[in-house]
C-alpha cells in the first residue's frame, strides 16, 4: 500500500512539474498561435492605401460601430490601422497634421516598437517609413547627400506589423473630423519602381 | 560480523511492514479486483494520471491567468494603476498574452499612458450604485479622457449616455482643478452617469503624449485625481 502511495506522490509531483512546463509553453505560445490579436486581425486592411476604421467614434446620433473589435476602447479617440508585410516593400505612412492630435505607434507581435505623436511633424508632414534592417541599408546607400530624406525610418522587428493611427476628439464637435482625419492617412507600399521612377523627379 | 546479526531481525520486521497490508474484507471481490489491476497497470497508469495532470492544470492556469485583465505590471500610484509596459515591446509574455487574446490595441510609451481603477480612495471597490467625486489634478499631457466602463459586455437596451469626459471639454474651476461625479442620478457640474444599474465599475484615466509614460515612479498621490465616495443609493 505504502509502495502504491509513494508512486502516487511520485505521479502527482511530475504531474505538478508538467502542469508548470505546460502553462508556460501556452502562455508563451498565444501571442503567437492567437488569431484575435491586432496583427491577425488587421490583414484585411493590407491592400488598402488608407486605415482601416477600427474605431470610428460616436457623431451625433450615429452610435459607434458594433464591429469594432478594441475591448474597451476610449470613446473620444478614433483609431484606424494599417497591416504591412514588408515582404511586399517598406510601408510609408504620411499624415498631415490638422487641428486634432494625432499619434501613430508601430506595433508588431511582440508589442509597440515606435510610436510618435504629429508634435515632431516636420511642416504640417509626418512621414514614416517601416521597413526591414536590409531595406535600411539599402535606403542609406540610395540617400542623396545633397538632399537627405526627411522621412522617419525605422526598423522593424518582424516582417508582418501594424501601424495605429489615434486621432483625439477633445469636443463632441469635433468628432467627425476626428474619424476623417484617420482615413486622411496614407497607407502605402514603396515598391522598387515607384522608388527607382520618384528618385530622378525628386531631383 | 557480529553486529549485522542483531541488526538482521530488525531489518527483517521493517520488510514486513512494507509489505501491502490485507485488503479489507468489505471491499469484497471487486474491490480485490480493481486493487489488482491497479497495481498490474500502475506504471502506465500513473504516466497517464501524470500526463493528464501537467496537461489540464497548465491549460487551465495558463487560460485562467491571461483572461481579463493584466496579472503583473501595473504600477499602484493611489487609487489607481498604471500600466506603462503594457503596449511597450518589452512587455512580460502574460500582458502579451492577454493583449493577443483580447485584441488588443494598448497605448505605446511614446503615445501615451492608461491608469485604471477599481477601487475608490479608501480601497473600496467602486459600485455603479454608490456615487463618487474623482478630481484634483492630472499629471502633465496634452490630452487625457476620464472614462468608466462595467465590467463585460454593455447591455444592449441602455441609451447611451456620456462615457467620459475629455480635458478639453470638462469644467473646471478657477485654479484649474476639475471635479467629476460619478453617479447613477443626474447631478450639477461634470456628471458621469454610471454606466450600469448595479455592479462593480472601472473608472479609466488615459493621459495621451505625456512625459510621465517614461516615468511612471515620478508620480504620487497628488499628481492623480482623488477617487472620494460621497455615498451610496442602497
Amino acid at each position: 500500500m505504502r509502495l502504491v502511495n509513494l508512486r502516487f506522490v511520485y505521479a502527482t509531483l511530475i504531474g505538478l512539474v508538467l502542469a508548470g512546463i505546460v502553462h508556460i509553453a501556452a502562455v508563451l505560445a498565444i501571442p503567437r498561435l492567437s488569431e484575435t490579436d491586432a496583427v491577425s486581425r488587421a490583414r484585411t486592411s493590407e491592400n488598402l492605401d488608407h486605415p482601416q476604421p477600427i474605431y470610428t467614434v460616436a457623431t451625433g446620433d450615429e452610435p459607434s460601430p458594433p464591429e469594432a473589435w478594441l475591448p474597451i476602447p476610449d470613446p473620444a479617440v478614433a483609431v484606424g490601422v494599417c497591416a504591412y508585410d514588408l515582404a511586399d516593400g517598406p510601408m510609408r505612412v504620411s499624415a498631415r497634421t490638422g487641428p486634432l492630435s494625432l499619434s501613430l505607434a508601430a506595433h508588431a507581435r511582440r508589442g509597440a516598437f515606435y510610436a510618435v505623436t504629429d508634435q515632431a511633424a516636420v511642416r504640417g508632414a509626418l512621414d514614416l517609413v517601416i521597413l526591414t534592417r536590409a531595406q535600411y541599408d539599402e535606403a542609406l546607400a540610395d540617400d542623396d547627400e545633397n538632399d537627405p530624406s526627411r522621412d522617419v525610418r525605422i526598423v522593424a522587428p518582424d516582417n508582418r506589423g501594424v501601424v495605429v493611427v489615434r486621432v483625439i476628439a477633445g469636443l463632441p464637435s469635433q468628432r467627425p473630423g476626428a474619424n476623417a482625419a484617420v482615413q486622411a492617412v496614407s497607407c502605402t507600399t514603396d515598391m522598387p519602381a515607384d522608388d527607382s521612377a520618384g528618385k530622378p523627379a525628386a531631383r | 560480523m557480529s553486529l549485522a546479526i542483531p541488526g538482521s531481525p530488525g531489518r527483517r520486521s521493517a520488510a514486513g511492514d512494507d509489505r501491502p497490508a490485507p485488503l479489507p474484507r468489505s471491499l469484497g471481490r471487486t474491490g480485490r479486483l480493481v486493487a489488482r489491476v491497479w497495481r498490474k497497470s500502475s506504471v502506465a497508469g500513473l504516466a497517464v494520471y501524470a500526463l493528464a495532470l501537467g496537461g489540464v492544470l497548465g491549460l487551465a492556469s495558463a487560460d485562467w491567468a491571461t483572461r481579463g485583465g493584466y496579472p503583473f505590471g501595473g504600477v499602484k500610484v493611489g487609487a489607481w494603476t498604471a500600466w506603462p509596459r503594457a503596449g511597450a515591446a518589452n512587455a512580460d509574455p502574460y500582458t502579451r498574452a492577454v493583449n493577443a487574446r483580447r485584441g488588443e490595441i494598448p497605448l505605446a510609451v511614446g503615445e501615451g499612458l492608461l491608469l485604471t481603477a477599481a477601487v475608490d480612495d479608501q480601497g473600496q471597490a467602486l459600485d455603479a450604485t454608490c456615487s463618487y467625486r474623482i478630481g484634483g489634478g492630472t499629471p502633465p499631457a496634452r490630452a487625457w479622457t476620464l472614462t468608466v466602463a462595467g465590467r463585460g459586455a454593455r447591455e444592449p437596451g441602455r441609451p447611451a449616455v456620456r462615457e467620459g469626459f475629455t480635458s478639453t471639454e470638462v469644467l473646471r474651476s478657477a485654479d484649474g482643478r476639475f471635479s467629476v461625479v460619478l453617479a447613477p442620478e443626474v447631478q450639477p457640474g461634470n456628471w458621469l452617469p454610471s454606466p450600469r444599474d448595479s455592479g462593480p465599475v472601472r473608472v479609466a484615466l488615459r493621459l495621451y503624449d505625456t512625459p510621465v509614460a517614461a516615468s511612471v515612479g515620478s508620480l504620487d498621490r497628488e499628481s492623480v485625481p482623488a477617487i472620494t465616495r460621497l455615498g451610496c443609493a442602497s
